[in-house]
């Protein structure tokens, strides 16, 4: 190819990439990391095909940000070890067998297609039907860790979520992360805010409004255990659990101030950490849990700011947007939610952008519609948000070292605030 | 009673569970196939029933984003104080919000919204530990129908007796 062609082709591709960037965050892949990904087929050897199984393979192969998947569902035999040669230009394919006959059972063998090698191979069964998801996604799991790809742990974790029904009512449910496994833990009342108690998410915490002020229970989703852990008058919110879920940080309002606390829940001590006349509310573990990431009206508009847990010192940790007024925080990393536009009457929009304790640049990672509730991975390597756009409301996710992002349809309610 | 039987039918599909798939793997990690709890706390809460404000109170309204009582709602204040004197007992003051704020950010606006009727009422001779503040954020709107009219009856504090 003469050099000239070379150059024009490649400033080309630099302009493709260029739009995507600033396109809808659903094309926020960017081209150079498509080289990077391993090439997938998916194959799909069950006794009856199976489609629903097939898109939740193909939307973990994605969100893992390690794979480049085929999106034709492809149907064969799962026994035979023949590599069909229209799939050689693919680096590896994954063969998978499910049917959900008493429960679900779940065969996958991973090939490398090249010599037609069996990398890896397992069986997995679940005596539920509806837990399905949960199955495909540990297969997908275990496929990244054979192949020695950073772990995806978080793609097996429950989402817990809380929805509004009618007016101070509400439900809170469980998710995989895909929205396609849902059961209500608790329904009726309103019990709102969850947040994992445990890494291993065997209990959360939730507020209730059942009685005269707001109290926070901590639910062991297994047994049902349920102990009080704290109430306040005004507001009480568990917004961040430490690392070892030893201590957790809350909202409350002994004299009607929101402000940020610590309770260190094996003595019972609570530590004040904000003091402000206004609102302080959303803190968030940062900085290996030295300080506290908040949301905090100081400037007289909702913005995001920082302070170490035993010390004074208040610093603003977002120089942009005049309403930004949800955060999360992973060690050094903050996500925020900023409204982009001021309408007293709807149609406002939200942006999630990324950006550092220790930095005053800010990335935006979604474009368009109403994106809120950003909130990381366990590793910190995805984003959780919600977004609502032309009245429908979607589970969004982006990966931020491979840029992939996905979206899932959520229906029902209005959620009122996620964990995962 | 009821413990009692979700302990034995979890146990029991555990056991099931185990007997019919000894060969290949479970979950594992945070998934397991034991089964996860369902409560129902249906006979709390009051059916949407008192989504304004009750026992002879008024409910006192705000403007967009904000939580200083407007000059507008004063002759609220003064009618809601006269019924406190009247009426006796503990009063809950419930701050609103409408839907376009974000989840505990909008908590404590309903809160500081809240907080300013119950000054306000202080100042009108009305004792601070006979009022207890909560914030229901968006929770309870009392109009969803999605107009201007219908956001501003949202952002609001509602006032009844404790019971």
């Amino acid at each position: 190819m003469p050099f000239w062609k070379g150059l024009l082709l490649r400033f080309l591709l630099l302009f493709l990439v260029t739009l995507n960037l600033f396109a809808v965050d659903a094309t926020l892949t960017i081209e150079k990391d498509v080289e990077q990904r391993a090439k997938i087929a998916v194959e799909d050897g069950s006794p009856l095909p199976n489609e629903r199984a097939f898109n939740i393979f193909l939307s973990d192969l994605k969100i893992s940000g390690h794979f480049l998947a085929d999106d034709t569902h492809r149907q064969g035999d799962f026994a035979t070890t023949v590599i069909d040669p229209a799939l050689k230009s693919k680096e590896y394919l994954l063969k998978y067998s499910i049917s959900q006959i008493q429960g679900t059972k779940l065969s996958v063998k991973l090939f490398k297609t090249s010599d037609g090698t069996m990398l890896f191979k397992k069986s997995y069964a679940i005596g539920s039907s509806a837990k399905m998801p949960f199955l495909i996604h540990k297969a997908v799991y275990d496929i990244n860790a054979a192949l020695k790809f950073p772990s995806i742990e978080w793609i097996n974790r429950y989402v817990v979520f809380s929805r509004y029904t009618t007016p101070k009512h509400s439900e809170i449910v469980l998710a995989d992360y895909t929205f396609t496994y849902q059961k209500t833990i608790i329904r009726g009342g309103l019990n709102l805010f969850p947040k994992w108690a445990d890494s291993r998410q065997r209990s959360f915490y939730y507020t209730s409004f059942n009685g005269v002020v707001p109290t926070l229970y901590r639910l062991n989703i297994y047994s049902g255990a349920k102990s009080r852990v704290a109430s306040s008058e005004g507001m009480m919110v568990c917004s961040d659990v430490s690392r070892d879920g030893k201590k957790i940080l809350l909202t409350m309002a002994p004299q009607g101030q929101p402000d940020i606390y610590e309770l260190n829940l094996a003595t019972g001590a609570k530590t004040r950490v904000t003091h402000f006349n206004g609102i302080d509310v959303g803190g968030k573990y940062a900085e290996g849990e030295s300080s506290v990431v908040f949301v905090s009206n100081r400037l007289g508009y909702a913005n995001i700011f920082k302070k170490p847990i035993h010390g004074s010192a208040v610093s603003q940790v977002v120089y942009r947007g005049r309403n930004n007024n949800a955060c999360d925080a992973f060690n050094n990393k903050v996500v925020y939610a900023s409204r982009e536009s001021s309408s007293a009457f709807g149609n406002n929009t939200f942006n999630i952008y990324l950006t550092a304790t220790d930095d005053t640049a800010s990335r935006p990672l979604t474009t368009t519609g109403s994106n809120q509730f950003p909130t990381f991975s366990s590793d910190g390597s995805v984003v959780l948000y919600l977004k609502q756009l032309g009245g429908s409301t979607s589970a969004g996710y982006i990966n931020l070292y491979s840029k992939q992002s996905q979206l899932f349809p959520i229906n029902g309610n209005k959620i009122q605030a996620i964990d995962w | 009673m009821n413990k009692t039987l979700l302990t034995l039918s979890t146990m029991t599909l555990l056991l099931l569970g185990g007997c019919g798939q000894p060969a290949p793997g479970g979950i594992g990690g945070n998934i397991s196939d034991a089964d996860t709890v369902s409560i129902d706390e249906g006979r709390y809460g009051n059916n949407g029933a008192y989504n304004s404000s009750s026992d002879g109170f008024q409910s006192v309204y705000f403007d967009f984003d904000d939580y200083t009582v407007p000059s507008s709602q004063e002759g609220a204040i003064a009618k809601d104080a006269a019924n406190a004197q009247r009426v006796g007992g503990k009063i809950k003051v419930e701050g609103n919000c409408d839907e376009f704020g974000t989840d505990e950010y909008n908590y404590a606006l309903g809160l500081k919204r809240a907080k300013a009727v119950k000054d306000s009422l202080v100042m009108q001779g009305v004792p601070a530990s006979r009022m207890v503040l909560v914030s229901y954020g968006e929770s309870n709107p009392a109009c969803t129908a999605q107009t201007d009219a219908c956001y501003a009856q949202n952002r609001r504090v509602d006032l009844r007796l404790v019971k």
